[in-house]
């Protein structure tokens, strides 16, 4: 049988795949020094000179009543780089948790949640009420 | 707990670009008529005495004995840390690495390492090493004659309940439910083993069978007398025994990668899926799976047909084709997932049960980098799987046209292309989301 000429392209395929499976070990880093999660967004004193790409805010607002989501539910689009101002009422004591960007918030029926921050990772994101279980919104940035 | 598409993530990825979709599908449908046209009359993508020899010392290494009981005792310590963590670890999926080890390192894992290495599974499986150990308490295997008219089915139907596992039970992302699972499965598999020999693990167990069949496709093969060979991955696949049952699993994998490319769209979101319970996704999955099991048994029939084949043509004469495309679609749904939520496991594994003040790898501290892989690049590596795995499809199916049905001309194979380039646009369709 001939023999097929497949070393170079397997050797290939095979140093880019190890590539790749070890980029996925080594992507760890340190942590990174953001603001910390806070229950009300501070005034941004740096509102008034942000970098040219940051766009105007994204607001969206949501409530969780009896049992149901209300407000600006389902997929919402978010440009990258957008600084996100998202406001959640509650009936219930919860814990707001955006996935992804890992900010936390509590939230009850004292008043809303308001959490503010700069969508500046691409994906689609979940945003849920913890111990509900409830999905309240979905932020597709990019 | 969050009710993601796989079980566990902190994302999802984003639609692909309308254009880039649309340049998927017209590739993947150029190609396929382009094959059917313009390619060999004759098979020539060798058989079973194809392929180079790798060196003799490489293949007692793989093949021996020893080596293989040493991976598998070390692969079987992995695992019972694993399931004590799992049971006995921080409650939290976010700080448990058992459900990241599941269904991301291993799951996901698993088909780069069997694409590139061959059947690792079966080397490694830390149930074989049990089952060998438990032999002496229970007698020899009273079924093992038995095992052959089962074929693969018993792995497509221990595959079907991992991917319900994995893509449908709302508790799926707890650490006890993974180290229930766990547990179970090795329980069911060692029984089945000392019932019917160690053989069933080539034929029940189905992450063995899976990279197994994944195996296929790799360049590392073994030559009809044995010997280990690099041989080409057409060569690889084209000559995968066509047991009964294979062509379930393939359908199996293929129907459950395409439930979870529905999940993440805004119609299943929002309409079907809201409740995102257990009715609504054990339905969508099993709707997915008689959807692709349908198609597919249609587009192989009606081409066993036009080939002129006596009888009815078996699903499994072409269920190797198709491995490709269910290939293609896994690498679109998980590669981000292995990339960037995969750190998490070597992030968790510096303090495996959150006792304070532990770091064994001093990256407890850190924090996944979710823009390691930007959107560009995932965008060009899932239609490139995509239509790469179709393209090989239609090159198999083609090939083995050729070897059951010689003399008709290749409009023959236009039913189970056809069926091909449904499935490759409605991937990219899902891919695109709606």
């Amino acid at each position: 049988m001939p023999v097929p000429a497949i070393a170079v392209p397997v050797r290939a395929a095979a140093a880019l795949t190890a590539l790749v499976l070890l980029a996925g070990c080594a992507g760890t880093e340190p942590p990174v020094a953001t603001p910390p999660a806070d229950a009300a967004g501070p005034a941004a004193p740096e509102g008034s000179g942000p970098a040219p790409s940051e766009e105007a805010d994204r607001r969206v607002e949501v409530r969780y009543a009896d049992g149901q989501v209300g407000g600006d539910t389902g997929r919402v689009p978010v440009e990258l780089g957008d600084r996100v101002v998202l406001v959640v009422r509650s009936d219930v004591a919860d814990e707001v948790h955006v996935h992804g960007y890992d900010r936390t918030a509590v939230v009850g029926p004292a008043g809303p949640a308001t959490l503010e921050w700069t969508a500046d990772i691409p994906g689609v994101f979940e945003v849920e009420l913890h111990e509900a279980g409830a999905v309240l919104v979905t932020l597709q940035v990019g | 707990m969050t009710l993601l598409a796989h079980g566990v993530g902190s994302r999802t990825d984003l639609p692909l670009p309308l254009g880039l979709a649309l340049y998927g599908a017209g590739a993947a449908i150029l190609v396929s008529f382009s094959v059917l046209l313009l390619f060999w009359r004759r098979p020539r993508l060798g058989d079973g005495s194809s392929g180079r020899p790798l060196p003799a010392g490489l293949q007692r290494v793989a093949d021996g004995p020893l080596v293989r009981r040493a991976l598998q005792a070390v692969a079987l310590a992995a695992a019972v840390l694993v399931t004590v963590v799992a049971l006995a670890g921080p409650r939290e999926p976010g700080r448990n690495l058992a459900p990241w080890v599941l269904y991301v390192t291993f799951w996901v894992g698993l088909v780069p390492a069997s694409v590139l290495l061959g059947p690792v599974w079966r080397v490694v499986n830390p149930l074989r090493l049990l089952a060998r150990a438990l032999r002496p308490l229970a007698g020899p295997p009273r079924a093992a004659g038995r095992l052959p008219a089962l074929g693969l089915w018993p792995a497509a139907g221990s595959l079907a309940v991992f991917v319900w596992l994995e893509l449908v039970l709302p508790q799926r992302a707890e650490p006890g439910t993974v180290g229930i699972f766990l547990l179970a499965y090795a329980a069911v598999h060692v029984a089945a083993a000392l019932w019917f020999g160690e053989a069933w693990f080539a034929r029940g167990d189905g992450f063995e069978v899976y990279s197994a069949l994944l195996g296929r496709l790799s360049p590392v093969g073994r030559r009809a007398d044995g010997r280990l060979v690099l041989r080409s991955p057409l060569t690889g696949a084209i000559t995968t025994p066509a047991e009964p049952g294979l062509a379930a699993v393939v359908v199996v994998v293929l129907g459950s990668t395409t439930f979870d490319g529905l999940s993440r769209t805004v119609f299943w979101q929002t309409g079907p899926g809201a409740a995102d319970d257990t009715l609504s996704g054990t339905l969508g999955l099993l709707a997915m799976i008689a959807l692709v099991a349908v198609l597919y048994v249609v587009g192989a029939r009606l081409s066993g047909r036009l080939g002129g084949l006596a009888g009815a043509a078996l699903p499994r004469t072409y269920a190797a084709s198709v491995l490709p495309i269910a290939l293609g679609y896994t690498i679109a749904h998980y590669f981000s997932l292995l990339l960037l939520d995969g750190q998490t496991t070597w992030i968790l594994a510096s303090n495996p049960f959150g006792t304070p003040g532990v770091d064994l790898f001093g990256t407890y501290g850190h924090v996944v980098d979710l823009t390691a892989v930007g959107p560009d690049t995932i965008a060009y590596v899932q239609v490139g799987a995509v239509v790469a795995g179709h393209v090989v499809g239609v090159l198999l199916a083609h090939e083995q046209a050729l070897r059951v049905a010689p003399r008709r001309p290749a409009s023959d194979q236009l039913p189970l292309v056809g069926v091909m380039v449904l499935f490759t646009v409605g991937g990219l369709g899902l891919l695109f989301g709606f």
